[in-house]
């Protein structure tokens, strides 16, 4: 039985791809309602793969994931339709889609839950003015710089107010001042009620930011708490 | 920023510039065009039939034996009494409207075309016919007014025409049962062209799905962007062949009517029969957008 306050729950849980070794082993994981957690690791440690199992991507090889306190093992396709708008994720390549404009990339969300097309426009046009697009609206994100593009990414996954937020290296392509607007924007919805969860390899984020850390090591993950973190040593983030 | 920019949305899928759109539309031009001709093929034996039923259900045939017999005014005379016979008997028959004994020039003139000009039929030991009208509403027991008529008048026999009837809708069946199984062969080759076609757009399009998955797309959103394109392509595949299957039906009945015998003019197609052949792009529509939507359901859920 799950814990209602936690928004993860993972026991036992491996991935493995096709006949190859497990690339996550035995992960247990609660994260709590209205936390604000790091993912960090070396590259290939398994990050984007954790997040994979977060945003229900994926089944685990073996194991249990509880989101929201629904047991996956147990969801139906429309269920995890339905889990997954509760659910904001920003790519490190964004994943947008490149012949629709900026303002249909973000309206997506919106879209697929069937809200009314005039509460979407007032929503859209607001979030876009506020990172910045608003000249940019209409335009195909395939025209866009990297920086836009990530800002669409990110305006779309904060678009329709999500439960939890999961982002992959989401201040990658910008540069320091709007990495910081974008950073106060994850606080801002963090103390809204937003559980977030960011994959970084920003030590200044990391540093700047005194949240735990959750840090995947030799296929396993450790949390380490803004208090202990010179237990971490010489490991690389 | 003005709102008709946002009337222009654009679907997340970009079906509209696949290239398989020109092919699927020529194999339901195609398919529709098949289709077409065959049903009006179907609903004219059809209409044959019915008319065939219709003129032969209020008539019956009466057909006098001649009487052997070596002298032949003897055998004439006794053959015209028992045509008399069985004229009186079926005049007292409830539900009989009319008897009409055929004349020897009428007979005559139903026996030319085989035995050709210039035959007298009071030579030949031909039998006669007499015509009987009976209202629609009467419940006869044919098999005793055969038996009736064969007592009133022993040369007499009853033919009311089913038998023959039975044989022409056995055959007309068999026609439709062939066109029938072209129309589920033809439907069957549609569907299987949209599903393969809808398959491969769906590993096409399937990093646009993922994302429409990720923000919590179901799968009928997506199988209703395809079933919406298919729909199109259905029904504009369908007006493109029936564009060109009227003329084809018109030229065929027109070849038809030029065939002399009277049995193929009563083909043809009706108001009602039309407008089945004209719905044919909305059946196409359907069909498309059904196979579309179900594919894509099917498909998906291969899918996390």
């Amino acid at each position: 039985m799950s814990d209602p306050n936690n928004i993860i729950e993972m026991n036992n849980v491996g991935i493995r791809y096709g006949q190859g070794p497990e690339i996550l082993s035995d992960i247990k994981l609660a994260l709590p309602r209205g936390s604000f957690h790091f993912l960090t690791g070396q590259s290939g440690a398994g990050k984007t793969s954790l997040l994979s199992l977060m945003y229900l991507a994926q089944k685990p090889s073996r194991g249990q994931i509880s989101v929201f306190n629904h047991n996956l093992s147990f969801a139906n396709r429309d269920q995890l339709a339905s889990l997954r708008r509760r659910i904001g994720v920003v790519f490190q390549d964004f994943r947008l889609i490149e012949h629709l404009s900026a303002f249909d990339n973000v309206a997506l969300p919106l879209r697929v839950s069937g809200m009314d097309e005039r509460e979407i426009r007032k929503r859209v046009t607001e979030l876009l003015t506020w990172v910045e697009l608003d000249a940019h609206m209409q335009d195909q994100t395939s025209i866009l710089s990297g920086g836009e593009k990530q800002r669409v990414a990110i305006a779309r996954a904060v678009i329709n107010r999500p439960d939890l937020l999961l982002a992959d290296e989401p201040t990658g392509n910008v540069d320091n001042i709007i990495a910081g607007k974008l950073m106060k924007l994850f606080v801002e919805l963090n103390k809204l009620g937003t559980t977030v969860v960011i994959a970084t390899h920003s030590d200044k984020i990391i540093n700047d930011f005194a949240y735990p850390r959750l840090h995947l090591q030799n296929r396993g993950l450790h949390i380490y708490y803004p208090s202990d973190m010179s237990a971490l040593g010489g490991v690389h983030v | 920023m003005s709102s008709s920019s946002y009337i222009a949305r654009k679907q997340e899928l970009p079906l509209k510039g696949e290239n398989t759109s020109l092919f699927l539309q020529v194999i339901i031009s195609i398919a529709v065009f098949i289709f077409a001709i065959t049903l009006s093929g179907v609903l004219s034996v059809d209409s044959m039939i019915s008319s065939w039923n219709k003129s032969i259900l209020g008539s019956l045939t009466v057909q006098i034996i001649p009487v052997n017999d070596t002298d032949k005014e003897k055998a004439r005379a006794e053959t015209l009494a028992y045509e008399e016979k069985a004229v009186d008997f079926l005049k007292s028959v409830n539900g009989v409207t009319k008897v009409t004994p055929l004349s020897d020039e009428q007979l005559n003139e139903l026996l030319l075309p085989w035995l050709g000009d210039g035959v007298d039929i009071s030579e030949l030991p031909a039998p006669r016919i007499i015509d009987v009208r009976i209202s629609p509403d009467a419940d006869f027991d044919f098999a005793q007014l055969a038996k009736d008529l064969a007592a009133a008048s022993p040369q007499a026999s009853l033919d009311n025409h089913k038998l023959w009837l039975n044989k022409l809708i056995a055959f007309a069946d068999g026609l439709n049962l062939i066109a029938t199984t072209i129309l589920l062969l033809v439907s069957a080759i549609t569907s299987g062209a949209i599903f393969y076609t809808t398959q491969m757009s769906l590993g096409l399009h399937h990093h646009i799905i993922e994302i429409l998955h990720i923000v919590g797309a179901k799968d009928a959103y997506i199988a209703q962007q395809y079933a919406k394109r298919m729909a199109f392509l259905g029904f504009i595949g369908g007006i493109i062949g029936l564009f060109f299957a009227v003329p084809a039906i018109f030229f065929i009945g027109n070849l038809a009517l030029a065939i002399e015998g009277g049995i193929i003019t009563e083909a043809g197609l009706n108001f009602g029969d039309w407008a089945v052949i004209l719905l044919l792009p909305l059946f196409s529509m359907l069909i498309a957008m059904l196979t579309a939507y179900y594919t894509v359901k099917k498909t998906l859920k291969k899918m996390l």
